[in-house]
């Protein structure tokens, strides 16, 4: 088993009173799931995937990734974990203005003990495997936002993580850009790279193996 | 990583080239600043540092009670210190006595005459002083009576060979000291350039003593400068309580008490209070220091403003870095190469802009400075230029990477209250700065002003003065008759020392009706000739001028008006006290008049009509005539002195230069105020011009719902306006302090007037207000519609 979560509540205080934004979250992920969150604006979709991805903390419950558990963890230990095994896609692409293709490419790679030529191996072959050798020294400025969004998931993948989280990945995209993206997702998948997709669209949802309904932060 | 880094901030650079721009200027000018006040810092650091026994190389000075409750310091000794401090004080290893000569003294060799400066020293000058010898021996140069040794330019003008002309002959005439006389070249100095001391040849001591006077040889008469250079190991405080009555013992009649001062403090902390050393040029050094750190801070204060100002547009970069793996550490490290970097960039700048303006600088300041290329300024560069970008960097790269990485991806940078405040306390900052330089700027300058044209008690203006020398040396008196009968002359006479500076001076008077403490009274006293008060337009208060007399009378004398209060004397015409000779007549009293600069008060003044040891030579001349009047001066000095120019100088000229320490400092602080008020501009441009841009969307929505152009216009420059407001309610009490305790050091000071204060902050508002003003009146008069649209 990949992830589990246990009974998990997160709620903010708002004028003496207490939203909750996750109530009574259970989940588990097995290795080589493909999971599609879908639910109504305000739902907590995009909250999930970010406790899943520990950027966001969480108020009451367990939660335990690959047999460490995540609710004891110390935030320095949490982070330590999430940068080794999780790749973070996102609907705006975030990919740094100023670096090139390759350069946003070797960017996770910097903050890795990895060597210089290990680096650009390691990118080279990441192009390779996108077919974008050929846009490489392009800023993102000069893609289209398809191309973009495929540079936002090599740059996810290239420190081989174990999961893959993508908050509306083809939120941004016109339909023929975003079947794309899915398709891709889909070849990952297959490939063993377990997935978690935050959703509006049926459509992508049916690329899935599984699809979790949140409705005002319960799971239906 | 690093190549990373420097990547980024290259091309961040590209895309941000005003920020960019207005940092450079900003850290370049505030480096420049750094470098040139380092350069003139360190010179004067190091003026008499080359003496190798500097730590052991002491002067004595006398600390003598002048009856008004405090003590008065004097570097100058009796000629029998000298034997006395060789013989009697076992921790003195050599002693050295030099008297100075009074002005410039002719040295003639058979067909050149040439003004020149020098003193008589004893025979260890040269082991003392670490002045190097060019030819001759340290021990020996000084040996011989009629020995001379001189600077190598000296040599050089008089003989005109490249080799040293030892053995050969010249005559030396004093027109000071009536004297004349053949010496002997026996060695040839170079002083070196950080020497605070300039002068062209040394006699022996020996030979001023041959001439001296023997009556005039005793424990009351000042007239050397001793110099000691003291065992290694001894304690000074020891010494100088040992050896405080050392006067006293000699001569129960002298109240000085005696102390060693270190040779070396004699440059930069050359003012005494009460007996101790207590401040001078030092003054100046700290001053500078501080104002170039300030401005330094300053622009270190724009980059800080701007980097955290357009945060927003570098957040994304930090939270994608974050959420991709890279550690708060990294991140931080990123921001202070970026700085460093720009820092490394600005040195640059500055150090040519340096190069470009050191001869101008140079000038400003009286100094020959250059720009040093050794290992240890390189070093001293490149640390400044590191501390610079770490310090610069320091508020960014922790307020950039504090963010939760979540957050900052969502495009909502928080904003915190205490955030808001550093800011603005920073801005705050930077114009308490230039308010305060501008406050100083000005009441140096009003002081300075006020200074000139205060009524000094006598006629500056319409003066020449002049030197006696050569020909003057014999026939004073002669030139003085011819002279007044020149058409324009007004008047002329002539004085011991010269209107700028009484040197002498003495204490131990008797008169009827003195009292104990003002027994020990210190009057200053000058030798002047019958025509002096005329021609210097001296007010005369009672009794009457020396007009008739015949010079060196001994039974009349002149005391001013603060001399006959603190005698305490009710009717001083006629009476007869002992004072510079037994029995002397008091025949006039005039109104006080300043001799010194104003830092000092008017002090006990006596004046005696003699000719001896008189240096200079005063003629007033009548307004309007001056070029005709000074021809005819010319051609008459010339008839005296042959082959001599007529080299003199306006009274009030020679006046301000008393105040040249203070003109440099008020010229460079002008620099430097303007140089801070234009960064601190440069800033609050670039601050301006972002909150512009981040307020748009919301003048946009006020604009939609019926604010006018206007309103928003003042909304906007109002923001800024509070900030200098702010600023000028800080400064204003410490610029007060400030400009209160500057002043104090003067005995006669302008008023402080709250509008000086209010001046300068109305001057700073109304700059920055300039600078926000365009960008403000863009904002409020952008069309709502485009702006709202962006979202």
């Amino acid at each position: 088993m990949l992830l589990s979560l246990k009974n998990i509540f997160k709620w903010v205080n708002s004028g003496g009173q207490r939203i909750f934004l996750l109530k009574d979250i259970n989940l588990e992920v097995l290795e080589g799931e493909f999971i599609s969150i879908m639910g109504p604006s305000g739902s907590g979709k995009s909250t999930l995937l970010n406790v899943i991805g520990m950027l966001d903390g969480f108020d009451e419950g367990e939660y335990h990734f690959l047999d460490e558990s995540v609710h004891t963890l110390k935030e320095k230990h949490r982070a330590n974990l999430y940068k080794e095994y999780i790749g973070f896609v996102f609907q705006s692409y975030h990919l740094l203005d100023d670096l090139t293709v390759k350069e946003n490419l070797e960017m996770p790679l910097l903050y890795k003990k990895f060597s210089s030529s290990e680096r650009k191996a390691m990118v080279a072959d990441m192009l390779d495997r996108f077919n974008i050798v050929g846009k490489k020294d392009l800023f993102p400025a000069q893609l289209s936002g398809g191309q973009q969004q495929l540079v936002g998931i090599a740059r996810a993948l290239i420190s081989s993580p174990k999961l893959i989280l993508a908050d509306e990945p083809t939120g941004n995209l016109n339909s023929k850009q975003g079947e794309e993206i899915m398709a891709l997702f889909k070849q990952l998948n297959d490939e063993g790279v377990t997935i978690i997709q935050v959703t509006h669209s049926e459509k992508n949802a049916d690329y899935g193996s599984r699809i979790i309904n949140l409705l005002d932060g319960r799971m239906i | 990583m690093l190549k990373h880094h420097i990547k980024l901030f290259f091309r961040n650079l590209a895309r941000n080239k005003s920020t960019f721009f207005i940092n450079l200027v900003g850290l370049s000018s505030g480096l420049t600043c750094v470098l040139l006040v380092f350069l003139w810092v360190s010179d004067e650091l190091n003026k008499d540092r080359f003496h190798v026994n500097k730590e052991r190389l002491y002067q004595v000075f006398r600390n003598v009670p002048n009856g008004q409750g405090s003590l008065n310091t004097y570097g100058s000794n009796s000629s029998l210190m000298l034997t006395s401090l060789q013989e009697e004080v076992p921790e003195v290893e050599k002693a050295v006595a030099v008297f100075g000569i009074n002005g410039n003294a002719m040295l003639q060799t058979e067909d050149k005459k040439l003004g020149s400066t020098g003193f008589f020293a004893s025979e260890d000058y040269f082991n003392l002083f670490s002045i190097p010898l060019l030819s001759g021996d340290a021990n020996e140069v000084l040996q011989d009576i009629n020995a001379i040794v001189i600077s190598k330019e000296m040599a050089k003008t008089l003989f005109g060979t490249n080799t040293y002309p030892i053995g050969k002959n010249l005559i030396i005439k004093s027109g000071v000291n009536s004297f004349e006389d053949l010496f002997t070249v026996t060695g040839i100095f170079e002083i070196p350039k950080n020497s605070s001391e300039n002068f062209d040849f040394v006699l022996p001591y020996k030979r001023f003593l041959k001439d001296r006077d023997p009556q005039d040889i005793h424990w009351g008469s000042n007239s050397s400068s001793m110099y000691a250079l003291l065992e290694e190991g001894v304690k000074i405080d020891a010494l100088n309580s040992k050896i405080k009555d050392f006067i006293k013992k000699k001569d129960s009649e002298n109240q000085a008490s005696v102390f060693f001062g270190l040779y070396t403090d004699n440059y930069l902390q050359n003012r005494f209070v009460d007996g101790k050393r207590s401040g001078g040029r030092i003054t100046y050094v700290i001053l500078l220091s501080i104002i170039a750190f300030f401005i330094l801070c300053i622009a270190c204060i724009n980059f800080m403003n701007l980097s955290t100002a357009k945060a927003s547009k570098r957040i994304k970069e930090i939270g994608v870095k974050k959420v991709i793996g890279a550690k708060r550490n990294a991140l931080i490290l990123q921001f202070l190469t970026e700085s460093v970097l720009l820092a490394c960039f600005s040195l640059t700048v500055a150090c040519a802009i340096v190069v470009l303006i050191l001869p101008w600088f140079s000038d400003v300041t009286g100094k020959e400075l250059e720009f040093p290329l050794n290992s240890g300024f390189i070093l001293v560069l490149l640390g400044v230029a590191f501390l610079t970008g770490l310090f610069a960097g320091s508020y960014p790269a922790l307020y950039l990477t504090k963010f939760e990485a979540i957050k900052v991806l969502k495009g909502k940078l928080p904003t915190s209250f205490g955030e808001l405040i550093i800011r603005k306390g920073l801005v705050i900052f930077q114009f308490s700065i230039s308010i305060l330089l501008i406050v100083a700027v000005s009441i140096i300058y009003l002081q300075l002003d006020f200074i000139q044209s205060k009524n000094l008690g006598f006629e500056k203006d319409q003066v020449i003065t002049f030197e006696r020398q050569d020909g003057l040396a014999y026939n004073m008196e002669t030139f003085l008759e011819k002279a007044r009968n020149i058409p324009g002359v007004v008047n002329a006479s002539y004085m011991q020392g010269n209107m700028t500076n009484f040197s002498n001076s003495s204490s131990n008077h008797r008169w009827p009706g003195q009292s104990e403490e003002s027994k020990k009274l210190t009057f200053r006293h000058a030798h002047v000739g019958r025509n002096f008060i005329e021609t210097m337009g001296i007010e005369i208060k009672e009794g009457r001028s020396y007009i008739d007399e015949i010079p060196n009378t001994n039974s009349k004398i002149i005391l001013n008006e603060t001399a006959v209060k603190l005698m305490g004397m009710e009717n001083p015409i006629g009476t007869v006290i002992d004072m510079r000779g037994p029995n002397r007549e008091i025949i006039g009293v005039v109104k006080d008049f300043n001799i010194q600069s104003l830092y000092e008060e008017i002090t006990p003044m006596a004046l005696l009509c003699r000719n001896e040891w008189i240096s200079t030579l005063l003629v007033k001349i009548r307004k309007g005539e001056e070029k005709r009047t000074l021809a005819a001066l010319s051609k008459l000095y010339e008839e005296f002195n042959p082959g001599l120019a007529f080299n003199f100088q306006f009274l009030d000229a020679q006046y301000q230069q008393l105040y040249v320490a203070e003109q440099r400092v008020a010229s460079l602080s002008k620099y430097f105020a303007a140089l801070a008020i234009l960064i601190s501009c440069l800033g609050l441009f670039g601050l301006a011009a972002f909150t512009a841009q981040l307020r748009k969307k919301e003048i946009s929505i006020r604009k939609v719902l019926g604010q006018t152009a206007a309103q928003a216009f003042i909304m906007l420059s109002g923001e800024f306006v509070k900030l200098v407001v702010l600023a000028m309610l800080v400064t204003l009490p410490i610029a007060y302090a400030l400009a209160n305790d500057w002043l104090s050091d003067f005995a006669y000071r302008i008023p402080l007037r709250i509008w000086y204060f209010l001046g300068a902050g109305f001057v700073a508002l109304f700059i920055a207000l300039f600078t926000v003003v365009g960008q403000a009146a863009m904002t409020a008069n952008s069309s709502p519609v485009k702006a709202l649209r962006q979202e």
